[in-house]
């Protein structure tokens, strides 16, 4: 999941976007950066601000401050043909209940670029909905619809493709047959750029990851290189042993890296990259501190809480609950294996 | 271009569309016929001169006509409205915004296919009524032998084009109320609301009531004439309409304002539903 260098230019990057609904503030000077060719991860609790940025994005509302860059040049009111490469699917996808699944795409080719009318038959096929194709809309499920608005974001062939939450509704071989067509079109040089609320609904096809909360980046950045900067390691000394031990501590990483819970007595949480575990102990050891228990902990969805918990600064329309910030058990995250 | 077939097959394929035409052909069928097959009953009576004015040839086409386009305003109306508040409840407009479409050319040319099809929905109509017409004079045993009259027949197509235009400004003004709305049934409520609120203002206000959109089509469908008045209720003599000329100038005056409006508010609009 190599990154490509940004040096091939930025399919997509927003500078100070702001932007309230009436009085309320729903995104607040975001900064994205997004380099072509890869499948970014756009993540936050529910409310943070992720379709306001799709509308945006996809032209559909505009920015009261701030700047878009959309495919290496600036997004504004009278740009819209730049949308003609852009494929979109924000909120819940939309069509003519009266008419099929073929017709819908057809009548939609009717807008925008234009679209050769074979298209339609590969996307049918592509999105699995061949066979039920000439079905009103009005008679598909949930998950049958997100399908087809998936098929219709791809219409134009796009270099950019937005996805806003587009697996809702999917059954898990739904979930996992869309993972690997985004896969599949990153490697074939497009972007895609696919919010969630759920870290683990993306964790496993993203290169990049972009997580915000109450209208503000909190973090950006591979995977890898968040988990290696966000990494934690808990060691259980003797209560009376602390002391001792953060000063220990203190010569393998900076002195605020290192948290002692007061709830917790005896357990130390150190902020250091979760394959460094060894040290951790080692450190301890030559101080003559031996550790009772030792944990490591990189589990990103607790990370991701703690970032978004933090930055809250209303109560949005889901509050994500008090889970601490480090992570109590062992990494639980479901890693490699899993189906592509 | 593009958007304009698709406009057409989309509403081809629309069930408004067919339940649109269906209630105005059943009504006028329901008219025509039912009329004639009661005036055997009704001829003794003083309905009875009226009745065979209704039927007789080829005065039947002007009741015909009057009746169509009385009617057909406000089913434009309505279906102007549905048509235009649906792109909306459905997010079909933010599709296409979404596609790099120009708003402005999507909403329009949308408009130009419902024009269209009013167009077409007339002359079906129109045809459907013609046979009603007869059946009704046939049942009611009136002579149909003015139906070939070429004097009236020859006025059609200027009757059609008055008709229409008149129309499409009623249809027009549903349109831009739905997309001010953003709702099919907002728009078709105070669609509703306004072509009644406007007959009723009538009575009392006529000298400026005339000048209003509704009022100004009916002149223009009725060529000045007091005509069959749908809802309309009070059209007594004292009621003043615009001579046909002027009311052409209103009514397309109208149209372009409503267009404009739609274009204005659709480019400004945030789509955020
Ligand atoms: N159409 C709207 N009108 C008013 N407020 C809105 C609208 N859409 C979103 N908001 C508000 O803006 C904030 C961000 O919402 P949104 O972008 O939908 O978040 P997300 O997609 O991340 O859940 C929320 O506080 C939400 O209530
Ligand atoms: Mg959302």
């Amino acid at each position: 999941m190599a990154v490509t260098a940004p040096a091939d230019g930025l399919a997509l990057a927003t500078r100070g976007l702001r932007k309230s609904y009436g009085s309320r503030l729903a995104l607040d000077g975001l900064d994205l950066t997004v380099p072509t060719g890869i499948v970014y991860g756009f993540l936050g609790p529910n409310g943070a601000g992720k379709t306001t940025t799709m509308r945006l994005l996809a032209g559909l509302i505009h920015p009261d401050g701030g700047t878009i860059q959309l495919l290496g040049s600036p997004f504004g009111r009278r740009d819209r043909h730049r949308l003609f490469d852009v494929g979109a699917l924000i909120e819940s996808p939309s069509f003519y209940p009266f008419l099929s699944g073929r017709q819908n795409l057809r009548e939609l080719a009717a807008t925008g670029a234009p679209v050769p009318i074979r298209r339609v038959d590969e996307l049918l096929e592509l999105v699995g909905l061949n066979g039920r194709d000439d079905d009103k809309v009005s008679g598909y499920s949930l998950g049958m619809k997100q399908r087809l608005g998936i098929a219709a974001a791809l219409l134009s062939d796009p270099k950019l493709l937005l996805l806003d939450e587009p697996a809702n509704g999917l059954d898990p071989a739904g979930i996992v047959a869309m993972r690997d067509m985004l896969r599949n079109l990153a490697s074939t040089g497009k972007t895609v750029f696919v919010s969630s609320h759920l870290l683990g609904e993306v964790q496993q096809m993203v290169d990049m990851v972009g997580i915000i909360a109450a209208g503000r980046l909190v973090k950006e950045g591979t995977i890898d290189s968040l988990l290696a900067g966000e990494g934690l390691v808990r060691a259980r000394v003797m209560p009376d042993q602390v002391p001792a031990a953060v000063e220990a501590l203190s010569t393998l990483v900076e002195r605020a890296r290192i948290d002692t819970p007061a709830d917790e007595p005896g357990w130390l949480v150190v902020q250091i990259a979760a394959d460094r575990a060894a040290d951790v102990s080692r450190t301890l050891a030559t101080a003559s501190i031996y550790v009772a228990g030792l944990e490591s902990g990189n589990d990103l969805e607790s990370l991701f809480l703690a970032l978004t918990r933090t930055a809250r600064t209303d109560g949005g329309e889901g509050s994500i609950g008090s889970r601490a910030a480090a992570p109590k058990t062992g990494p639980n995250w479901p890693a490699g294996g899993a189906p592509r | 271009m593009r958007i304009y077939a698709s406009g057409l097959r989309k509403l081809l394929r629309r069930p408004a569309t067919w339940v649109t035409l269906g209630l105005l052909c059943g009504l006028m069928v329901l008219i025509f016929v039912a009329v004639g097959a009661s005036a055997n009953r009704i001829e003794s009576t003083n309905g009875g001169a009226a009745i065979k004015e209704l039927l007789t040839f080829p005065g039947a086409y002007d009741r015909l006509l009057e009746f169509l386009l009385g009617l057909g305003g406000l089913f434009a109306v309505i279906y102007a409205a549905s048509v235009a508040g649906s792109e909306w409840n459905w997010g079909m407009l933010k599709a296409a915004v979404a596609r790099g479409e120009s708003r402005t050319a999507y909403a329009w040319l949308s408009f130009a296919a419902v024009a269209t099809l009013i167009a077409l929905g007339l002359l079906v109509a129109f045809a459907i009524g013609v046979v009603a017409a007869v059946i009704g004079a046939n049942l009611a045993g009136i002579s149909t032998s003015g139906i070939g009259d070429a004097a009236t027949i020859g006025q059609f197509p200027y009757e059609f084009a008055r008709g229409w235009l008149g129309i499409i400004e009623e249809g027009a003004l549903g349109f831009t109320i739905a997309t001010l709305a953003r709702s099919q049934l907002a728009g078709i409520g105070a669609g509703i609301g306004l072509y009644f609120a406007e007959s009723f203002a009538r009575i009392f206000l006529s000298s400026v009531v005339k000048f209003l959109p509704f009022d100004a089509a009916t002149a223009l469908v009725g060529g000045g004439t007091s005509g069959i008045s749908v809802g309309g209720g009070g059209a007594g003599a004292s009621v003043e309409t615009l001579d046909p000329g002027t009311a052409l100038v209103v009514v397309i005056a109208w149209l372009v304002v409503a267009l404009i409006v739609v274009s204005l508010f659709t480019e400004r609009a945030e789509i955020s539903g």
